[in-house]
């Protein structure tokens, strides 16, 4: 049902280009003797609303319309793009891209498209946001609006933000590929800011995902957000500064997914492996963590906002294992660096759009549910630090790794005590790994409204963790 | 080179096409805006050409008001039913929106600033041929290899735009103006093992003979990196820290977030009600300068047509002037310091004014202390100027570098910052649109061990 009106009623062939032209241009990418080239056409439409001082004060649409060439040669990577799609133009950017392979003319290999038909599991969608009226979507940030504003008498400011897009692509290889989605995804967040006694503290929460507006009606209510925002604002006016130094850390379900896709996740990702830049490079087959960490990256799962039905390459995803049991199985791979490393492509091969070539990406990334209740996980802490909500966190080859807490909690003979504001928890990757001592079992997502950032390009993701107890971390912090 | 300039005659004919039919259609107010962009890349990495990226774009940006409503939106499809089309959306979603007694355009503008003046761009770079375009990153990579304390390389880049941005408003508003800016960058690995450390260096300019030579980039990213081997861990506690330009750079990109007007009407920043005050050492003076002929954030108007100009934010140490669009300006009721840009508030040149003492004067000053050479992650706030960050470094004992560190944060509060600014270096560089020389702030937090 939701495949259909995705399909047919809003999805039509925004491109008007004949197989036979695109062909050519296939063709002429590969003229100076390139491996491989691909096409990857874009149509994007995107509508995002704002509401701040009670005034919907904008509404602004984006049109982003393109084509991405790429020609492979070896290991080497030519590109060029064309916001014009005039026959003209594509031919003159297919040259460009030919450039990278250096050769002479070269009469490249016949071949003939195959369509790729695929099915609709990424998205769940009841009717498509882009199709629906402006208002309902107004009445919905409105909504959002007023009940953070009357969360508390301290909340003094709110910011609404709506977005939603609706990306068609057409993707299209000189291996014959010719395959077409079509990905909607919609976003609401609040950013509430609370006053006390001259002290302003900020919360923030949002939802979405590869859903239809029928999202905030069942799973999330605006007014569910808008709480979840003003009631973090309002617990950080009651918090303390971090207490600095190495402390046992226990991390919340949901929340913490950030640090799986930090510490873990950027650092399998192939084009850091097979440049040998990344501390996993040759450690395929080998113990890396704890014996109850087990990690996924899965790009099926459906309504997430880092599923897809196929990668920004035409290949088709799937659900990878990433750590089994603390031993290091598979990295993430795209076309390219699976073909250098001779593995598999197994479709996390992403771009931010088409101005971008692909890179190896994650979609959803999450540590897998351990044994233990997660009350019992935090009665086993006598001192330490509960992480609640993370801003994000950034980490480099070597695994060093940061990660921002915007709310925590003190732990204190095993329970939560005191609201603790504004920390910074740092470590090497391998390092906490091995310190994971109890794994949950309440697997939890982290809010539908992330996105990930690499070499400029970004992409939206989620992760997900159970409650989990790392036995030291440093914590920067004041006191 | 003809053909380009015709085409830039269309695009300006387009321009002027489009506010015309905007009114036609029942706007009130519309400004338009035209970017067209040629995009040179290549990165190479262990020798070899990884990737090399050529690409025309154009992009559309339109703005409408009615009755006190306003709308946008942005399109890189510049054909003329799709255009219309957007119009009509615009106006149409306008009406949807609530009025805002102070959304609208600015007035004309009495003056314009002359674009020459500015020296925005370099043809020495559109007669670069791509050969010696690829030469140049081949070139400070080798040099940066052949140190042999480094393990791996994440490659050279070099990097060409050449931009044309049009801007045609119904007040009466046109003008155009092109500018250039080239980069060269090197990413570097050293250690082994579970010790690996890495870090880059680059060059930024608008004209050619600005940019660093790739000797200078590769040495630079060479000693950056190595300086962090066998790094030890610290115990907590508070010492002076002593920021390296780079470091004041980003010091210097929260505190605009803390000015930018509209943070400041949104109460979204600690400084929303300080204008006037004193936050900071007499000798403190930030400026936002859109004038600096050749510099990176220089321009002859901002995204609303205001012409650029000279803004003291900070002045002997009180804070003078927000960073304002035509909006901000009118919610706060301040004028627009030329500060827009296409996604609400931009900087143009924000820099801290430079002292006389030197970084190694700075260093030797200093009994116990961190040099920060690099931060990782988020943990900045704005609303409470909280600063919390994984960091890099290089320890100071005596006067003297003792050894570097790592595995540590980082914590404080800009307001503390500023207020505690004990020594101001004389080396300033303009490397982005944020630049500051080597500070010396009295104490902060240091969290390891």
């Amino acid at each position: 049902m939701s495949k259909q009106l995705v399909t047919d009623s809003v999805c039509q062939d925004p491109f008007q280009l004949s197989t036979s032209l695109l062909k050519k241009v296939l063709m002429t990418a590969l003229s100076r003797g390139g491996d491989f080239a691909d096409l990857f056409l874009e149509y994007r439409t995107s509508l995002s609303v704002l509401m701040e001082e009670d005034l919907i004060k904008e509404t602004d649409e984006t049109l982003t319309l393109g084509l991405g060439i790429r020609v492979i040669k070896g290991d080497r990577t030519g590109y060029a793009y064309s916001n014009d799609l005039s026959q003209e133009k594509l031919l003159e950017a297919a040259r460009s891209a030919a450039a990278i392979a250096l050769a002479g003319r070269v009469h490249p290999p016949d071949f003939q498209f195959r369509s790729l038909r695929i099915k609709n599991q990424a998205g769940r969608v009841k009717k498509l946001a882009t199709a629906s009226p402006l208002q309902g979507k107004l009445r919905l940030v409105k909504r959002a609006y007023q009940s953070a504003l009357n969360f508390d008498p301290a909340v003094k400011k709110v910011q609404v933000a709506y977005g939603e897009s609706t990306q068609q692509v057409w993707i299209l290889n000189s291996e014959g590929l010719s395959v077409k989605d079509c990905r909607p995804m919609i976003r609401l967040t609040v950013h509430s800011l609370a006053e006390k006694r001259g002290h302003w503290e900020s919360g923030y929460y949002g939802g979405g995902g590869r859903v239809g507006l029928e999202f905030f009606k069942s799973s999330l209510t605006p007014e569910a957000i808008a709480e979840e925002s003003a009631r973090e604002a309002c617990l950080l006016l009651e918090a303390v500064d971090p207490p600095a130094g190495q402390w046992p850390v226990i991390l919340s379900s949901g929340h913490s997914g950030v640090l799986v896709h930090e510490a873990v996740g950027h650092l399998l990702e192939a084009d850091f492996i097979r440049k040998k830049t990344s501390i996993f490079c040759d450690r395929l087959g080998q113990k890396v963590a704890s014996g109850q960490i087990t990690i996924y990256d899965d790009p099926t799962i459906p309504g997430f906002r880092g599923s897809y039905n196929i990668d920004d390459e035409g290949t088709l995803p799937e659900k990878t294992l990433l750590v089994e049991a603390g031993i290091l199985k598979e990295f993430l791979q795209d076309k390219l660096s699976a073909r250098l490393m001779g593995q598999k492509a197994n479709g996390h091969g992403r771009r931010e759009d088409f101005t971008n070539w692909p890179l190896p990406r994650m979609s959803n990334t999450y540590i897998a549910p351990g044994a233990y209740p997660a009350e019992e996980i935090v009665q086993s802490v006598k001192k330490g630090f509960y992480v609640s909500h993370l801003s994000g966190g950034q980490v480099e080859d070597s695994g060093q790794f940061t990660f921002s807490v915007t709310l925590g909690f003190l732990v204190e003979n095993g329970r939560l005590t005191r609201p603790v504001k504004q920390a910074t928890l740092i470590g090497t990757n391998l390092d906490i790994l091995q310190k994971v001592e109890m794994v949950g079992s309440d697997l939890d997502f982290g809010l539908q409204t992330a996105t990930c950032g690499k070499e400029g390009q970004s992409v939206p993701v989620n992760d997900g963790c159970p409650t989990m107890k790392v036995a030291g971390l440093i914590i920067g912090g004041k006191s | 080179m003809k053909v380009r300039s015709k085409k830039n005659n269309d695009l300006r004919l387009l321009a002027d096409e489009l506010v015309e039919t905007g009114l036609k259609k029942g706007a009130d107010e519309i400004e338009v805006t035209i970017y067209d962009g040629r995009q040179f890349e290549v990165g190479v990495r262990l020798g070899q050409i990884e990737t090399l990226v050529e690409a025309d774009s154009k992009y559309c940006s339109i703005r409408v008001f009615k009755e006190k409503r306003k709308a946008s939106f942005s399109t890189s499809d510049l054909s003329r039913p799709a255009l219309y089309s957007l119009v009509e959306k615009a106006i149409k979603r306008a009406g949807l929106t609530q009025p805002d007694q102070l959304a609208g355009l600015p007035e004309r503008p009495r003056y314009k600033v002359d674009e020459l003046s500015l020296k925005l761009s370099d043809p020495a770079l559109a007669e670069l041929k791509p050969e010696q375009k690829i030469n140049l990153a081949l070139e400070t990579e080798k040099i940066g290899l052949a140190d042999r304390r480094i393990t791996n390389s994440f490659g050279a880049s070099f990097l060409t735009n050449e931009l044309k941005t049009i801007l045609v408003s119904s007040n009466g508003f046109n003008g155009e103006y092109g500018e250039t800016d080239a980069s060269l960058s090197l990413g570097l690995q050293a250690g082994q093992g579970d010790q690996l450390v890495e870090d880059y260096w680059f060059s930024s300019a608008r004209h050619l003979k600005d940019l660093a030579s790739p000797r200078e980039v590769a040495k630079e990213a060479v000693s950056r990196t190595v300086r962090q081997l066998n790094s030890r861990k610290v115990k907590t506690q508070t010492v002076p820290v002593i920021f390296e330009p780079l470091m004041t750079s980003w010091l210097l990109a929260f505190l605009f977030q803390c000015v930018s007007g509209q943070a400041v009407y949104q109460k979204a920043s600690f400084l929303a009600d300080r204008l006037g005050d004193r936050v900071g050492d007499k000798a403190l003076r930030v400026i936002d300068d859109g004038l600096l002929p050749g510099k990176l954030g220089s321009k002859p108007f901002d995204a609303e047509g205001v012409p650029a100009q000279t803004t003291p934010v900070i002045d002997s140490g009180s804070l003078r002037n927000f960073l304002c669009d035509t909006y901000a300006g009118r919610k706060l009721g301040l004028a627009s310091t030329g500060n827009a840009d296409e996604n609400g508030i931009g900087p143009n040149n924000f820099y801290l004014q430079p002292g006389s003492v030197s970084p190694e004067q700075i260093i030797s000053s200093t009994r116990k202390g961190l040099l920060l050479t690099r931060t990782i992650g988020h943990g900045l706030n704005p609303v409470t100027g909280d600063i919390s960050r994984g960091a890099f470094g290089l320890w100071i004992e005596d006067g003297q570098i003792a050894f570097p560190v790592s595995g540590i944060t980082v914590s404080g509060n800009l307001g503390e910052i500023l207020n505690s600014i004990e020594m101001t270096g004389s080396d300033l560089n303009f490397y982005s649109q944020f630049s500051g020389p080597t500070i010396k702030v009295a104490e902060m937090t240091v969290a390891g061990l």
